[in-house]
């Protein structure tokens, strides 16, 4: 067994590594609450009533709001309105057109593919006639196209993106204090796209609302007065300082992920399991750190937000067994160890809840590919199998936890007994057990303190959330930026100081066979012999970590 | 915008410096304009019962007449739900991108950027409207400057309240919504924005507010305003305040601008502010018949054209003597 940097680096070259690690870590915190702008942006467009006129309907026109080719708007959609009564206008010609963005400082805006993703929400002002109010959860028929067009197209020239026939469930309730004619009904918000990319400068949403008494589509919505679209994109600020932050990450992480590999290579023995984990930890942050959202900028990659989601489960399931083997490999008993299956169980659990959360995952970006209508919280049976599924990745996760607490406790468990009997050792046999228990804690305290501060930044970011500020021009922390910058920026500092601390150190080997676990030992020091001041160094270490 | 715009000093009812404003914001006046029209129509609805009843004057160029020039509480009410109603009408105009001012966030965006909404978004639309509206009607009060004591200066401070309470009902109960879109739609990531408030619960608040509004008098140094009794709460920045008391509007008088209730319809069996008793002010009323035609039987959709059928019926119509 060799011992690992950690336990060979002066105080010294630790705390100066400490100290580098912490600056960069709050670096990551304050570069995302000054630098970028909030994380992402609300886009809310008013829908423009066009009347589409003719007896026959025209499924294939883009009505658009404004423009040179803008439609008929109807600006009133009462009954006593004198061109719906004059023109006898129904339902099924009215078409509520959104062009996304709106126009803003009198210019038309354009969206970028900076913008990674957009997410579309429908909100309806719904007012109360006695007459005609709103039924019991009544089923909302959306018959949906959805256009795009560049800047340096034809102003008419809007290619279909996608069309759909959707359904969703109404719910509204009138406020409690005023039940008079012209109140307007609270409505829950609707889902009604997801893009996962934004390649094109303007969106067009067409929506018709037709009305089928038999089948009871659009029946006993109430009066509709307005559609209004909310739609969320990331900003472009933030995508920038992301981008860079992953492609400043990326070669470091890297670069030490090489230096590990090459330490290991250099021993005159095979890896061994807890090495390979934390190599392979490696490789799943490098991949969560390969910036490969730069490509979203020139080429369509509607398939990112899922790539992402699913390189981000990657990293984290793999940060999961990472510590259920580092814990694993650090009780102090006499079973051999060093094998991945003996760790099945635990493993399994994580595989479990990591499938149960990409099946939900495919099952609402992965159709929202091919649909992006789509969600599978709109349909009864859809919302009972994404809970089925949520609810056994939270089962997997609760057995997971168990595990590790378990596996904690016997680490403890064994450290205790281990201490006990380690005046009776030799000095050599000590300072390798004084050396795991050393590692062990030290990891521990780390992994705590990340944990601790990942939860300490999401609350904070939570809670400024729903906090509205007066002044929008002053400095202020922008803590929910600061919580994604920060967290990520963290995983990063933990992942490559694992990285550095635990790779083998080749300033002593030692190598003690304690196989029969036996009284007998025999301790063999090779080549490299321990300096008089690195040994005393390590004494000193080790007698430290023991009083702790 | 150089040179004086013909359209801002035809609009009756600005004071010179609201023109100014007219003349730096041409394309806000539509939206003005729509927020003081619902401002009056949600006034209508709210009085429609009470002797006063919010009846504008066709043709005069305070609107509502000379029923204003007295400090009363209705002044106080008009006031606010105009400021409230051009907050209102300025933040929707906003949001549909009619405005060319109501601009998007420059907080923090590098300098080199040249599409700044890319960078941050857009700045929020009722923050917006608040501005503006609150420049907008108080530039009226802020023309002149008065001495101590005035009765002007009473005025000036009241109405300035009276406008921020105004604004202040629509603004403090904007609607926060959210929606979590965190990975595979967790909350990790969640965005707010804020919705106007419906005008009819702005409309309704403020009514509340103008049954509980202060009565308020100089304090000693003229220079500020203070609750005239003292068991009465302190008028809070949402609440609104009056100088003098509301006259009876019963009968027409030109000096108080009341119009009266003669002719009123009123509701004979109601105990309320719209029964007969109250409403007539004791005189009594008239009743006569009158047909009303009707829209019946009708198959409602959720917008448009109606099939109904048209059905009659004979009506008691009660009106003040």
């Amino acid at each position: 067994m060799t011992g690992v940097v950690l336990e060979n680096l002066s105080w010294k070259k630790l705390s100066f590594l400490g100290i580098c690690l912490l600056l960069l870590q709050l670096a990551f915190f304050l570069i995302g609450g000054l630098v970028a702008p909030a994380p992402s942006n609300v886009v809310t467009v008013i829908g423009t009533k066009c009347y589409d006129r003719g007896s026959v309907l025209h499924r294939n026109r883009w009505f658009i709001p404004r423009g040179r080719n803008a439609c008929e708007s109807l600006d009133s959609l009462d009954s006593s309105d004198a061109k719906i009564v004059d023109e006898s206008i129904t339902e099924k010609q009215v078409v509520f057109s959104f062009w996304i963005p709106g126009p803003r400082d009198g210019a038309e805006r354009q969206m970028h593919p900076i913008f990674q993703s957009m997410l579309g929400v429908l909100d309806l002002d719904i007012e109360f006639d006695p007459a005609n109010p709103v039924g019991r959860e009544p089923t909302l028929q959306l018959d949906i196209r959805m256009g795009v067009r560049n800047k340096d197209d034809r102003e008419d020239d809007w290619k279909l993106l996608a069309e759909s026939v959707e359904d969703r469930t109404l719910q509204c309730a009138l406020p409690a204090h005023d039940k008079a004619k012209g109140a307007y009904y609270n409505c829950e918000l609707l889902q009604l796209f997801e893009l996962g990319s934004v390649h094109h400068h303007f969106y067009l949403v067409n929506i018709r609302l037709p009305v089928n008494f038999v089948k009871g589509y659009n029946v006993g919505i109430g009066k509709v007065i307005d559609l209004t679209i909310h739609t969320i994109h990331q900003n472009g600020g933030f995508s920038y300082v992301w981008f860079s932050m992953k492609s400043a990450m990326f070669p470091m992480v890297l670069l030490v992920l090489v230096w590990f590999w090459r330490r290991i290579t250099q021993l005159d023995r095979p890896a061994n399991l807890l090495e390979r984990t934390l190599f392979s930890l490696g490789i799943a942050m490098s991949i969560l750190n390969l910036p490969l959202e730069w490509f979203s900028l020139s080429f369509n990659t509607p398939f990112m937000v899922l790539l992402n989601d699913i390189r981000q489960g990657g990293f984290y399931a793999m940060l999961l067994s990472f510590w259920i083997i580092f814990a694993g490999e650090h009780i102090l008993d006499t079973v051999e160890r060093n094998r991945l299956n003996l760790y099945w169980k635990h493993l399994s659990a994580v595989v479990f809840g990591c499938i149960c959360l990409f099946i939900f995952e495919m099952c609402e970006r992965g159709i929202q590919l091919k649909n992006p209508f789509f969600s599978i919280w709109v349909s009864a049976v859809g919302t009972k199998l994404a809970l089925a599924f949520l609810i056994l990745a939270g089962i997997a996760a609760c057995c997971y936890f168990f595990f590790l607490c378990y596996m904690i406790f016997c680490v403890f468990r064994t450290i205790g007994t281990k201490r006990a009997s380690l005046a009776s050792m030799t000095s050599l046999r000590k300072s390798y057990y004084m050396g795991l228990i050393y590692r062990f804690k030290f990891l521990m305290i780390l992994t705590l303190i990340c944990a601790a501060l990942t939860v300490v930044f999401f609350i904070l970011s939570q809670f400024s959330e729903g906090y509205w500020k007066w002044a929008d021009n002053e400095q202020r922390l922008e803590y929910s930026s600061a919580f994604f910058t920060g967290v990520y920026g963290m995983w990063n500092v933990y992942v490559f100081g694992l990285l550095s601390l635990y790779a083998p150190s080749h300033k002593t080997v030692v190598e003690i066979d304690a196989g029969d676990g036996s009284s007998e030992e025999t301790v063999q020091l090779t080549d490299l012999p321990v300096t008089p001041t690195e040994a005393s160094a390590l004494q000193s270490f080790v007698s430290k970590a023991a009083q702790d | 915008m150089v040179g004086s715009t013909p359209l801002c000093t035809q609009l009756k009812g600005l004071s010179p410096g609201q023109i100014g404003l007219c003349q730096r914001y041409t394309d806000h006046m539509p939206s003005v304009g729509r927020g003081a029209q619902i401002g009056i129509h949600e006034c209508q609805f709210q009085f429609q019962s009470r002797r006063w009843n919010c009846s504008i004057i066709e043709g005069d160029s305070s609107v509502f007449g000379p029923v204003l020039e007295r400090a009363s509480r209705e002044a106080a009410f008009t006031h606010a739900i105009s400021a409230a109603g051009v907050l209102h009408s300025v933040s929707r105009s906003c949001k549909d991108g009619e405005l060319n001012s109501c601009g998007c966030s420059r907080a923090r965006r590098p300098k080199d950027l040249a599409r700044d909404w890319i960078w941050g978004g857009c700045g929020d639309n009722i923050e917006y409207g608040y501005k503006f509206a609150e420049v907008f009607v108080n530039i009226r009060e802020k023309d002149k400057n008065h001495p101590r004591h005035s009765k002007e200066l009473a005025r000036m401070l009241m109405n300035l309240h009276n406008n921020h309470a105004g604004l202040r009902a629509v603004y403090n109960y904007a609607m926060v919504s959210c929606k979590c879109h965190g990975v595979s739609g967790s909350c990790s990531l969640r965005t707010c924005w804020q919705s106007l408030p419906n005008f009819r619960e702005v409309g309704l608040r403020l009514k509340d507010k103008y049954d509980g509004a202060v009565e308020v008098k100089f304090n000693k140094r003229g220079t500020k305003l203070k609750r005239k009794n003292r068991k009465f709460n302190k008028p809070g920045k949402e609440d609104l305040m009056y100088l003098e008391s509301s006259p009876d509007y019963c009968n027409a008088n030109p000096e108080t601008g009341s119009l009266g209730t003669v002719a009123r319809e009123c509701n004979r069996s109601s105990a309320g502010t719209d029964g007969c008793n109250l409403l007539c002010c004791g005189r009594g009323y008239n009743t006569f018949k009158r047909k009303v035609v009707e829209r019946c039987h009708c198959k409602f959709k959720w917008c448009c054209y109606v099939e109904c059928k048209t059905c009659e019926k004979i009506v008691d119509v009660h009106t003040c003597k």
